[in-house]
């Protein structure tokens, strides 16, 4: 951990009190968590880890992700920069999608605040991605079923970090529970200033991200020439076959 | 500031045009149940003769539209799951729209019943039951809609409105045409007064229906980034402008109202014809424009 993050000296002894307080109600009922991730866009370098470890580890199809990274340059020479924005499922506290599905196949765990999908329920009607603020949704092309980021569900209830966190190289991923202040997440969280994707939908997002650029972060990209910006959309998809996504039509 | 997206991921749009093509089917279902109302509950004895061929047209149209939603499905043999008690979502407008639509076809059924028997005092019983229920089945795709916080295009308190009116409207049309045509390949006419009540309702209902558009495009060019990002792609999208709004909306207006066209049977098929596809497109264009606004 940086220096700049977390004066732990200060704060980190001072905490195991409250600590053993929690784990005394947890010998009663297991206290519920709320696991989250912080991403810290400071520390990212654009290198894809995080993609490609998602990718192989949840067998994502070709074409199709369940987290990536989202990449912008800005400036003109010699003032320049390169700005990333880690994408994944935000696990909102209040997520639209589960509100809308018409069968419960997406629900929020009451345990730990993940949202998961039943796929043997799944009818794959779409309105989940359609309702989903981030575009975090998609449907898998050999499941058919509509599909997400789960944290690495099955990793984390054995204890383990999603494999995003793991494979990251430079630590810009933290993982882990938010409602417990001993975590390394809500350590870091209370020591710096936080945001979140489109606070203003009122879905509590979990996926907390320290200086993430405006422009990437934004439903469509700010700038002078905003007119020209919303025609022109279609030649910002970088994709090789640009007109794909819009294949259901 | 100059600024380039190097890489990024849109999911693509997981609707086909199953999707407009379900809510044209029902909101012309609903449409024409009401029309068939008219006479059978509201007394209106103007529309008797339309009240037999409006409810079967309502039912066959019932039987497209729920063919028109599992063919979208990406797995069509799961669609029983929405009609199991267990997997219930009351946030859900989905869920609530899956028990509507099979509820609303059997009253229907019933209700044509009915009519074929004409047994009045049971047709209107069974009518008072089943005009809630065409209501709602249309409305709750509205609702489907305008639950939706993520996109400003669709994220309106008018949509189910909207929604209701314009299926009203291409009821009426269709009506309009069948009625047009029965009264030409039929020995007994039909009263000259009801094709001229149908038009003054065609014309009513289609100055709601620009209400309702003016008033989306004035919040939405006052609304969020979102939200003015949508009011000008739609602006630029020729099938919106041209399509729904001049030829679907615009033009058949003219044709009800100016006296040299309205008295005249030929521009009455046009301006029905005009509508019925008008409303198919503010269907498609509600669905898809929703879709062109990047959220990632």
């Amino acid at each position: 951990m940086s220096k700049l993050v977390s004066p732990d000296g200060g704060t980190v002894p001072q905490e195991p009190s409250p600590t053993e307080e929690t784990k005394s109600i947890d010998s009663g009922a297991p206290r519920p968590k709320r696991w989250g991730m912080l991403v810290d866009q400071r520390r990212c370098i654009g290198c894809h880890s995080c993609t490609v470890a998602c990718k192989s580890e949840n067998n994502v199809p070709l074409g199709y992700w369940r987290s990536w990274i989202k990449g912008l340059q800005k400036g003109v020479f010699p003032h320049v920069g390169t700005f990333f924005l880690r994408r994944l499922c935000n696990h909102c506290d209040v997520p639209p999608c589960v509100q809308v599905c018409p069968v419960q196949a997406t629900v929020r765990r009451e345990e730990d605040g993940v949202v998961v999908m039943y796929y043997g329920k799944c009818i794959g009607c779409g309105m989940c991605i359609a309702a989903c603020p981030y575009d975090a949704r998609f449907f898998n092309p050999i499941r058919r079923t509509a599909d997400k980021c789960d944290f690495c569900v099955a990793r984390i209830d054995q204890g383990l970090e999603p494999a995003c966190v793991s494979a990251c190289l430079t630590g810009a991923l933290v993982f882990g529970d938010i409602d417990d202040p001993s975590s390394e997440i809500s350590k870091k969280m209370a020591s710096v200033g936080t945001e979140v994707i489109k606070p203003e939908l009122g879905t509590k997002p979990k996926v907390f991200y320290i200086q993430a650029d405006r422009d990437l972060m934004g439903r469509i990209k700010f700038s002078n020439d905003f007119n020209d910006e919303i025609m022109e959309y279609h030649k910002h998809i970088p994709s090789p076959d640009a007109s794909y996504w819009k294949k259901g039509r | 500031m100059e600024a380039t997206v190097l890489y990024n991921v849109p999911h693509e749009v997981p609707w086909k045009v199953y999707i407009p093509l379900y809510f044209y089917f029902t909101g012309l279902s609903a449409g024409s149940f009401i029309l068939s109302t008219l006479s059978t509950v509201f007394g209106i004895k103007r529309f008797k003769p339309m009240a037999l061929p409006a409810a079967i047209i309502s039912f066959l149209l019932l039987l497209l539209a729920p063919a028109c939603l599992i063919l979208d499905l990406q797995q069509p043999t799961r669609f029983w799951h929405t009609l199991v008690p267990e997997y219930f979502n009351r946030m859900s407008a989905l869920s609530f729209g899956s028990w509507l639509l099979t509820a609303y076809p059997i009253a229907n059924l019933i209700y044509i019943y009915y009519i074929f028997v004409k047994n009045d005092r049971v047709t209107r019983i069974l009518g008072m039951i089943t005009v809630p229920l065409a209501i709602f089945v249309h409305a709750y795709t509205g609702f489907a809609f305008a639950l939706v916080r993520a996109r400003a295009w669709w994220h309106s308190a008018l949509m189910p409105g909207y929604f209701l009116t314009s299926a009203l409207l291409s009821g009426i049309a269709l009506l309009m045409v069948v009625a047009l045509l029965v009264d030409k390949y039929r020995k007994e006419k039909l009263d000259p007064e009801l094709f001229t009540s149908l038009r003054l309702m065609m014309v009513g209902i289609l100055l709601v229906d620009l209400f309702w558009m003016g008033s989306f495009w004035l919040t939405l060019m006052v609304s969020t980034a979102d939200g003015y990002a949508s009011i000008w792609y739609a602006l630029h999208e020729k099938l919106y402008v041209y399509g729904e709004i001049v030829a679907g909306m615009l033009v058949p207006l003219v044709l009800l109202v100016f006296p040299a066209t309205r008295s005249s049977r030929m521009w009455l098929y046009v301006a029905s014809l005009l509508i019925i596809g008008g409303v198919f497109l503010m269907r498609y264009s509600v669905v898809f424009i929703g879709y062109d606004i990047p959220l990632s």
